[in-house]
């Protein structure tokens, strides 16, 4: 009897033996499988700093700048197609630019920020933009690509973002790829539907165009206003000032 | 080293990711029609970041993974094994790098920062140290069989 119980005490001593050998061995196991995750993890993390990092901008192939700033000016202002502000305000200015002009880029940088945040903001004046290319061939695609950002509710976004990124005139950065860039740093979502509806908005943009040809426009950035007090679309020209265009404003309303 | 017991490592694990389902959540529904989560005190880095191409992946709200990541932790916190340990630290791992590199996104590319993005970023670092504490402490213990380790609600009575 004696000898079997120490048997069985020896037994059951050494299965507690390989148990515990068991565990540490599964330890140390999951130890170095974590391990081994964790470095994995660095390097992932690492790589997509660095290619991120190289890529510049917000995502895009090429370094954008003022994206904050832009994202600060149009936060909270709905936007519609090339629409920006309440579509119930009394008081529509029509903006004809060339994505490619400078001037233009000078408007959206300077003089039309501050009605933006007083009068657009408040929802008594909203502003449209139509394409009146005048530059040079990649006006054309340049123009489109915002009408595209519009469809998908960044049409402003995509102006404001490419004006403060905007090369020489006609020296050819306003390729493809600066295109994409911008609408990925216009936070365009669906950038296949984007490429898909750029090739469509080029008639659009043919089609104001030759309405701003229409009104005896002949330069770019050009004005138009309608509200309570005028008949129809008043021609304004390119007013040369924020106060100016404030005193269009004051007397459409 | 004496580590928390696995119970206590369980519950809080359980406890943050709850609160992460709540903020994911939160985001994701904030964000679904073209919309933004509220910034506290009025800022507009929320809406900058939700508006920015960087809050979806393949088409997919952002915080949609975070919402499954969180799920999975806290289902993890609900068993004593090696798997649930593991499992646990993997995917607090993987959450734990995505959230270093959405806040360098939000600090370097966007230039916005999103106060819901960064409770989010606070609790998934919690829970990554929660994760690789009961790792290091408990891996290869003994499974609870009896439960004295399983996370289960007090039995009344």
């Amino acid at each position: 009897m004696s000898n079997r119980r120490e048997r069985e005490k020896r037994k059951e001593e050494r299965l507690r033996v390989e148990s515990r050998a068991e565990s540490a061995d599964r330890r140390t196991k999951l130890l170095q499988l974590a391990a081994g995750a964790a470095f994995l993890a660095i390097v992932v993390v690492v790589v997509l700093i660095v290619v991120s990092a190289s890529s510049g901008g917000d995502g895009g192939d090429t370094n954008l700048e003022g994206t904050a700033e832009v994202n600060s000016l149009l936060s909270g202002i709905p936007q519609r197609e090339m629409l920006l502000g309440d579509p119930k305000a009394p008081v529509e200015l029509v903006e004809f630019g060339d994505l490619q002009c400078p001037v233009c880029a000078g408007y959206a940088e300077e003089v039309l920020p501050p009605l933006i945040e007083a009068q657009v903001k408040r929802g008594e004046v909203k502003i449209d933009f139509r394409n009146f290319t005048i530059i040079g061939p990649q006006s054309t695609p340049a123009g489109a690509a915002a009408l595209a950002a519009g469809a998908q509710g960044r049409g402003w976004n995509y102006l404001e973002l490419f004006y403060r990124n905007q090369g020489g005139e006609n020296s050819g950065y306003a390729d493809d790829a600066f295109l994409e860039a911008v609408a990925k740093g216009a936070g365009v979502k669906d950038l296949a539907k984007w490429n898909q509806d750029r090739a469509k908005f080029e008639a659009k943009v043919e089609e104001t165009t030759a309405e701003a040809v229409e009104l005896d426009f002949n330069g770019t950035p050009s004005f138009a206003i309608k509200g309570p007090s005028t008949s129809g679309l008043k021609t304004l020209g390119t007013p040369e000032s924020t106060g100016a265009l404030e005193e269009a404003i004051s007397e459409a309303s | 080293m004496s580590y928390p017991s696995e119970a206590n490592l369980q519950r809080a694990i359980a406890f943050f990711a709850a609160l992460g389902i709540g903020v994911a959540t939160y985001i994701a529904i904030a964000e679904a029609g073209g919309g933004a989560p509220t910034c506290l005190a009025g800022g507009t880095g929320c809406e900058t970041v939700a508006k920015s191409s960087y809050s979806h992946l393949a088409g997919v709200n952002i915080a949609v993974f975070g919402i499954v990541g969180y799920v999975l932790l806290l289902t993890t916190a609900f068993f004593a094994n090696d798997a649930a340990r593991f499992g646990g630290f993997a995917v607090a791992l993987g959450g734990f790098g995505c959230s270093i590199f959405l806040t360098y996104v939000e600090i370097f590319k966007i230039e916005a920062i999103c106060q819901w993005c960064v409770a989010s970023a606070v609790l998934m670092t919690i829970l990554f140290l929660l994760n690789a504490t009961r790792l290091i402490g408990y891996a290869g213990a003994e499974d609870a069989g009896a439960g004295h380790r399983e996370l289960r609600p007090k039995e009344s009575g």
